[in-house]
């Protein structure tokens, strides 16, 4: 299974993050119920703004030997409402603005906005 | 309702058992189990085992030279939730009245799998999605911390002041597999692994073990240890204003177990907990009522949770210390809040202790705060 087989992203100029809305309670859920779902049905696509804010992080150091460079990662709480989980560029602070976008490698990552990175 | 009680339990040491297959280890959990209850094969009438990654049938695989005569055997998976998921299920079964006394056990062997952190189990779109982007859980705990630092009048100190006292229990048990006493300074200066937990305020992932208990509604001569209250809980999909502080799966099996027992948190003289990471201690702390809502730094600052205080937490050292070999996690605590209830726990005993509270979790998957929480209350 491969998460690009899912379409994280509207098409159009601008693209948005695309969520599911159950049809009867409203809630939004992340990513997208898949169509062979038996739950699809009951939801909608909608898209999210992809604007939000760090509700909590961690830069995680992996381990020397790998070679990796430490990462940040977080969940963002976007207007939706909704939480989201993924990777943060730059280094995040609980309340900082972020955006997400699309990638190559995740779907999305969050990148903080300048007002962001400088709370 | 009938009454069921432990009536007897053992454990190997935690630690690395190179070279050592499945059956010869939790068979060692098993035969001592069975000797401490005084017990024989043809007195069990079914098997419970617990484990997470050791394969199918690894039940019918461990007892099968035990000469059980095809009993029934089942195997049992819950995550780290796994073996107090198989004493529950146990005490159900015995609760309907279609057995009287049977065995339970646990067993991981960690050691085979060559050490890091475990994986999430990526067979669903969201678990996919977000292992992908780095969710571990050292990773989840860690944005608990990071949260946690935020929110209350705490600093990483107080986080590493878990894995001090922890580690010092676990100097007092043979059982452990670190016991080393360490200081704040050398956990806080260990290798920073998921920010702000570093490699000391993390259960060591390299360890082996197995531990056994055998169950019973015959009432046992002398301390009889009964199971005041048994619960198992599985999470509830994450919402959109979740506070990660709640601990809410751990928080609602505690207060079902409570209600069960007819107790209260005040009446608990000993816990032993999942404390994978130091930032758990302190969540569960209030999650099982032990310290109320925003209170549980100035707990664990007062001495309480040390041997010697109020409520001892984690005697054993806790996972942090004795090691978490995962389906075996959940009996082990049960056979520690055994040993503690009647005063076989040598040098780490809790003076005078008649209650304690098992709890763990066992997690794995995006989308919940935990997949499931297990809590139980043990009496003399």
């Amino acid at each position: 299974m491969s998460v690009t087989s899912q379409s994280l992203w509207s098409s159009g100029p601008e693209p948005a993050l695309l969520a599911s809305r159950d049809r009867s309670s409203g809630e939004i859920v992340f990513p997208p119920v898949p169509d062979a779902s038996p739950l699809a049905t009951r939801h909608e696509l909608i898209p999210i703004a992809p604007d939000g804010v760090v509700y909590s992080y961690s830069v995680i150091h992996p381990n020397p030997k790998s070679g990796q460079q430490p990462y940040a990662l977080g969940y963002v709480d976007l207007r939706g409402p909704v939480r989201i989980f993924g990777r943060i560029e730059g280094r995040p602070k609980i309340g900082a603005r972020c955006r997400a976008r699309p990638d190559a490698s995740f779907g999305y990552v969050f990148e903080l906005t300048a007002q962001g990175a400088q709370a | 309702m009938k009454d069921t009680y432990i009536t007897g339990g053992a454990m190997t040491p935690f630690g690395r058992h190179a070279g050592v297959l499945a059956p010869e280890l939790a068979q060692q959990a098993i035969l001592r189990a069975m000797d401490d209850a005084g017990v024989q094969p043809r007195d069990i009438q079914a098997i419970y085992c617990a484990n997470v990654l050791g394969g199918m049938i690894l039940g019918q695989v461990i007892v099968r030279d035990l000469g059980f005569g095809g009993i029934p055997v089942y195997n049992v998976e819950n995550a780290c939730a796994s073996g107090a998921t198989g004493v529950h299920l146990a005490r159900h079964a015995m609760l309907a009245e279609q057995y009287d006394t049977v065995l339970v056990f646990g067993i991981e062997q960690l050691t085979q799998l060559g050490g890091g952190t475990i994986p999430l189990q990526r067979n669903d779109h969201k678990t996919e999605l977000y292992a992908k982007a780095g969710m571990v859980l050292p990773a989840v705990y860690a944005m608990r911390g990071t949260r946690f630092l935020h929110e209350r009048d705490a600093t990483p100190a107080d986080l590493a002041a878990v894995a001090v006292k922890n580690r010092y229990h676990g100097t007092l048990n043979e059982y452990a597999q670190q016991r080393t006493e360490v200081t704040i300074e050398e956990v806080l200066g260990s290798r920073m692994i998921a920010d702000p937990l570093t490699l000391l305020q993390c259960c060591p992932s390299q360890v082996d073990g197995a531990a056994a208990v055998v169950l019973s509604t015959r009432r046992p001569a002398g301390k009889a240890v009964k199971v005041l209250a048994s619960i198992v809980q599985s999470g509830v999909r994450e919402q959109a204003d979740d506070d990660i502080l709640d601990a809410e799966i751990t928080a609602r099996a505690a207060r079902l177990a409570y209600e069960q027992a007819g107790l209260s948190p005040k009446d608990v003289d000993v816990v032993e907990l999942h404390d994978a990471f130091t930032i758990a201690e302190l969540l569960y702390y209030e999650a099982l009522g032990l310290a109320d809502h925003g209170d549980a730094v100035p707990l664990l600052r007062s001495g309480a949770t040390r041997i010697g205080g109020r409520v001892p937490v984690n005697p054993s050292g806790g996972l942090l210390a004795k090691g978490h070999p995962l389906g075996a996690t959940g009996v082990a605590q049960m056979v520690e809040i055994m040993w503690q209830l009647q005063g076989r726990a040598g040098q780490r005993q809790v003076e005078g202790a008649k209650v304690g509270l098992t709890q763990c979790t066992g997690g794995g998957i995006a989308g919940v705060d935990h997949a499931a929480s297990s809590v139980h209350l043990l009496g003399v």
